[in-house]
C-alpha cells in the first residue's frame, strides 16, 4: 500500500501539463477574479452615489449590494488586495477588542475634521463595510452625536470604499492579472505553479475563514456560545455572507480545475451541500448557536466546510501539483 | 489559529538517499541545539529576573524597581529569538500561551486608569482587578483569591471565562506589574508605575501593595518553572528534540513552518501591520515597557538564526552547525542566495525601527494617525517579512516538501486540534 501510494504521488506532478496551469490561471482570472473586482468597484461606486442622500432607503440597498460583491471575492487576500492594506481598509473583522465602535464613537464625539481631508489616514477600524454597518445599523452609533456630522461620515466612508475598490480593480486589470498570466517570466510569480499556489491558497484560506472565524467565533464552546460575535449581525448578514462566500469559492474551485473537471465533481457536490444547508438554516444571524438544537445544525455545517477543505487540500492540490502556502490566519 | 503546513507521517520521503538524510539530520541537530541554548538562556535570564523581583519585594525603592525592569528587558532578548520555534512544533505552541500571551486586558490584574473602561461585551472580567479583590465570582462560582499563588494564576485566572485577553501569567503580565499602563498615548514614554506601588505600610500607593508583590512573585516563579520545563524538552532525550529528529522530512518542514508562520501571519500581520492600520498604541507588543521595536527585531533575528544555523547566546558564545542554508544551497544555490538576501533586507528594515526608537522616536509615535515616517518604517518591516515568506514557500517547493502526501492530518483526525 505504502509503495503504491508513493508511485502515484511521484507520477502526479508530471501529469499536470503547463497548458493546464495556464488554462486554470486564465479561467480563475476571467471567470472569477476580474468580473469580481469589476462588480465590486461598480457596486461601491453606486454605494458612494447613494450615500449622497444619507437618509435614503436606497443607501441600505446599495450597501448590501456592495458588501455582497466584496464577500464574493474577499478571499483573494494577496497582490492588489494586500497592497496598501486595502483588504483591511474594506473589511476590518473580526474585531475582538471592539475597535470599530470605539473609533467611530471617537470621531463622532470629537466631530473630527479629518473626514474633510484625508480619511484614508484614519484607523482601518473606522473604514470599510463593517464600520459602515455600525453607522447604518447599530442602535448606539447610528444615533450618536450630531446627525449632520454622522451623515458626512457615512458619505466619506462610502466614497473611501469606492476609492479603495477602484484601486483594486485598476491594479488587477492593469498589472496583476498579467503578472499571473505571464507567470514564469516575472519575479513576482517565478513559475506558473507559484501563481496557481496563490489562487489555491486563497481557496483553502477562504474555507478556513468560513469554518473557524465566521462560524467558529459565534459557536464559541458548548458552555459558552458567543452569538454576539456573529459577523455583521446588526445588518442580518451573518449567514448571507457565508452563502455568498461559499458561492465565490465554488466559482474559484471550478476555475482551478477547468482542465480536469472530474477532479472538481466531489468538491462541487460538497459546496452544494454546504450552501443548501446554509440556505435552509433560517437563522440569519446565527443566534441559535446558543440553543442545543440550532447549535448542532451549525456545527454540522462547520464540519462540512472543514471536510471540504480537507478534500481540496488532499485531492485537488496534489492533482494540480500545488499546495497551500502560508496564510494570514497562521498567527494566533 | 495555529497550524502547520505539514504534519504527521509522510508517505514519500524527499531526503531519501542516505547522504541527504544524514545532511538533513545534521541540520535538525543544529536546529535543536539552538532551541536548547535559546530556552536555557531564557531560563537563566528569567532566574535573574526572579532574583531582582525578590529584591524589589523585600526592599522596594526606585533603584530596585529599575533593576527589575532591566532584568525583564534582558530576559526578553533570548526568549524572543525562540519564537521561531512556536508554529512548527506542537509542544512549543501548546505551551507558549502560558509565557507570552498577548494582548491582555490588564484591568484583570491590577488597577487601571479611568479611561480604560469597565467590563466589555467581549470580556466581563476586563476590569476584575484581582489584586484589589480577595474574592470574586467567575462564571457563577465564588473564587477565593485571598492568597495569590502560582496555581491561582495558572489554573483559575489565566484565560478565565475562555477569553484569551485574560492573560494572568507570563512576560506581559509581569511587564504590566513592573511598568504599569503606558498613559502617554502616542507621546513618548513608557508605563510609569511608582516604586511605592510595592512599598510597605503608609508609603504604599495604588493599594494592596502586599498583594501586588505576591502576584509579581507568583507570576515570575511560574515563568521560571515554565521555561525550565521547555528547556528540558530540547536537551538530549527531550520530547521536542525527539519529535523533530524522528523524521527528516517532518523536521525540516517544522523549521520552515515556524519561519513562515512567524514571519507572515504573526509578526507582519497580527503584531505590526494591525497596529499601524488601527493607529492604536495598545497594539504594541510590549506596550507597558515600550520594548516593541526589540520584540520585532528579535523575532526576525530568530528566523534568520534558524536559516543560517547560528545563535549568539546570552553569554556571547556561539551555537552553530550545518544549516538549512547549506541544505538549500546544495539543491538550488540561487534560491539560497535569494533567501539570505531577503532575510538581510528584513533585518535591515527591522533594525531601522530599533534605531529610530532608541534615538527617541517611540514605537507609539510611529503608530499615530498621519505619521507617515512611522508608517513607512513599520511597513518596511512588514513588506520585508512578506517577501521573505514568499521565498520560504519557494524553499518548501524546492525541497519537495509540498508534494508529500499524508497518511492523515490533524484536521481530519481531530478537527479541534488544528484550530486551537
Amino acid at each position: 500500500m505504502r509503495l503504491a501510494t508513493f508511485a502515484l504521488i511521484v507520477a502526479l506532478p508530471s501529469a499536470v501539463a503547463a497548458q493546464d496551469h495556464q488554462a486554470a490561471i486564465d479561467a480563475a482570472l476571467n471567470n472569477h477574479v476580474l468580473p469580481g473586482v469589476t462588480q465590486l468597484a461598480e457596486a461601491s461606486q453606486a454605494l458612494a452615489l447613494a450615500a449622497e442622500d444619507c437618509m435614503s432607503p436606497a443607501l441600505v440597498a446599495a450597501y448590501h449590494e456592495a458588501f455582497d460583491a466584496w464577500v464574493r471575492i474577499s478571499h483573494l487576500r494577496f497582490g492588489p488586495f494586500e497592497a496598501e492594506n486595502r483588504a483591511f481598509a474594506l473589511a476590518f473583522w473580526p474585531d475582538s477588542r471592539g475597535a470599530t465602535p470605539r473609533a467611530l464613537a471617537q470621531l463622532i464625539g470629537a466631530s473630527d475634521p479629518v473626514i474633510a481631508s484625508d480619511y484614508a489616514s484614519v484607523s482601518v477600524a473606522a473604514r470599510g463595510f463593517y464600520a459602515m454597518e455600525f453607522l447604518l445599523f447599530d442602535s448606539d452609533i447610528s444615533t450618536r452625536g450630531d446627525a449632520a456630522y454622522r451623515c458626512d461620515l457615512v458619505q466619506v466612508v462610502a466614497s473611501d470604499i469606492a476609492t479603495t475598490t477602484a484601486a483594486i480593480e485598476q491594479d488587477w486589470t492593469r498589472t496583476h492579472a498579467d503578472l499571473m498570466r505571464m507567470a514564469g517570466t516575472n519575479d513576482r510569480y517565478q513559475s506558473q505553479t507559484e501563481a496557481m499556489r496563490a489562487l489555491f491558497n486563497a481557496l483553502t484560506t477562504g474555507l478556513e475563514f468560513n469554518a473557524d472565524i465566521r462560524l467558529g467565533r459565534p459557536l464559541g464552546t458548548f458552555d459558552r456560545p458567543r452569538p454576539n460575535r456573529a459577523e455583521a449581525r446588526r445588518s442580518g448578514r451573518s449567514v448571507q455572507n457565508l452563502i455568498i462566500s461559499m458561492q465565490g469559492l465554488a466559482e474559484l474551485s471550478a476555475a482551478l480545475t477547468v482542465a480536469a473537471p472530474a477532479i472538481n465533481a466531489d468538491i462541487r457536490a460538497g459546496f452544494d451541500v454546504a450552501i443548501s444547508e446554509l440556505e435552509r438554516l433560517d437563522d440569519p444571524t446565527l443566534a441559535s448557536v446558543a440553543d442545543p438544537q440550532g447549535r448542532f445544525r451549525i456545527e454540522v455545517i462547520q464540519q462540512r466546510i472543514n471536510e471540504l477543505r480537507e478534500l481540496i487540500v488532499t485531492e485537488m492540490g496534489p492533482s494540480l501539483g500545488v499546495s497551500a502556502g502560508f496564510n494570514s490566519l497562521d498567527g494566533d | 489559529m495555529k497550524r502547520t503546513i505539514l504534519t504527521t507521517t509522510a508517505l514519500a520521503t524527499f531526503f531519501a538517499g542516505p547522504a541527504m538524510a544524514q545532511e538533513a539530520t545534521d541540520v535538525l541537530t543544529t536546529y535543536a541545539n539552538i532551541a536548547a541554548a535559546g530556552y536555557e538562556d531564557s531560563l537563566i535570564t528569567a532566574e535573574a529576573l526572579e532574583e531582582a523581583v525578590a529584591d524589589l519585594v523585600a526592599n522596594p525603592s526606585a533603584e530596585v524597581l529599575t533593576a527589575a525592569r532591566a532584568a525583564w528587558l534582558a530576559a526578553r532578548v533570548p526568549y524572543q529569538q525562540t519564537e521561531v520555534y512556536r508554529f512548527g512544533n506542537a509542544i512549543v505552541d501548546d505551551w507558549e500561551g502560558r509565557v507570552n500571551a498577548w494582548p491582555l486586558d490588564e484591568g484583570l490584574i491590577d488597577y487601571v486608569d479611568g479611561g480604560y473602561g469597565g467590563p466589555s461585551d467581549e470580556n466581563e472580567l476586563a476590569a476584575l482587578n484581582v489584586i484589589a479583590n480577595a474574592s470574586f465570582t467567575l462564571s457563577g462560582t465564588e473564587i477565593d483569591a485571598s492568597i495569590i499563588t502560582p496555581a491561582l494564576l495558572e489554573e483559575t485566572l489565566h484565560e478565565a471565562d475562555g477569553i484569551e485577553a485574560n492573560v494572568a501569567t507570563g512576560y506581559h503580565a509581569i511587564e504590566f506589574l513592573l511598568w504599569g499602563q503606558d498613559l502617554n498615548g502616542h507621546g513618548p514614554g513608557a508605563g510609569n508605575r511608582p516604586w511605592t506601588d510595592f512599598a510597605a505600610g503608609d508609603a504604599c500607593t495604588g493599594g494592596n501593595c502586599d498583594r501586588r508583590a505576591e502576584y509579581l512573585t507568583a507570576a515570575t516563579e511560574l515563568l521560571v518553572s515554565d521555561l525550565e520545563w521547555m528547556a528540558a524538552q530540547w536537551v538530549e532525550g527531550g520530547d521536542a528534540r525527539a519529535a523533530v529528529m524522528a523524521d527528516p522530512d517532518a523536521g525540516i518542514s517544522a523549521m520552515l513552518t515556524g519561519m513562515g508562520s512567524l514571519s507572515y501571519g504573526e509578526v507582519a500581520g497580527e503584531r505590526m501591520r494591525l497596529g499601524v492600520m488601527l493607529n492604536d498604541p495598545e497594539e504594541e507588543h510590549s506596550c507597558f515597557a515600550d520594548n516593541t521595536h526589540n520584540d520585532h527585531y528579535l523575532d526576525g533575528l530568530g528566523v534568520q538564526n534558524v536559516y543560517l544555523g547560528e545563535y549568539v547566546r546570552a553569554d556571547g558564545t556561539v551555537v552553530s552547525g550545518p544549516s538549512l542554508s547549506d541544505l538549500v544551497a546544495a539543491t538550488d544555490p540561487a534560491l539560497d542566495t535569494e533567501m539570505r538576501i531577503r532575510l538581510s533586507e528584513t533585518m535591515r528594515e527591522l533594525g531601522q525601527i530599533v534605531l529610530a526608537a532608541e534615538a527617541g522616536f517611540a514605537y507609539d509615535q510611529m503608530l499615530e494617525r498621519g505619521n507617515e515616517a512611522g508608517e513607512a518604517l513599520i511597513m518596511g518591516g512588514v513588506n520585508g517579512l512578506i517577501a521573505q515568506t514568499q521565498t520560504i514557500e519557494r524553499i518548501v517547493v524546492a525541497l519537495g516538501l509540498d508534494t508529500i502526501a499524508f497518511e492523515g492530518s490533524d484536521s481530519l483526525d481531530n478537527p479541534s486540534a488544528v484550530f486551537e
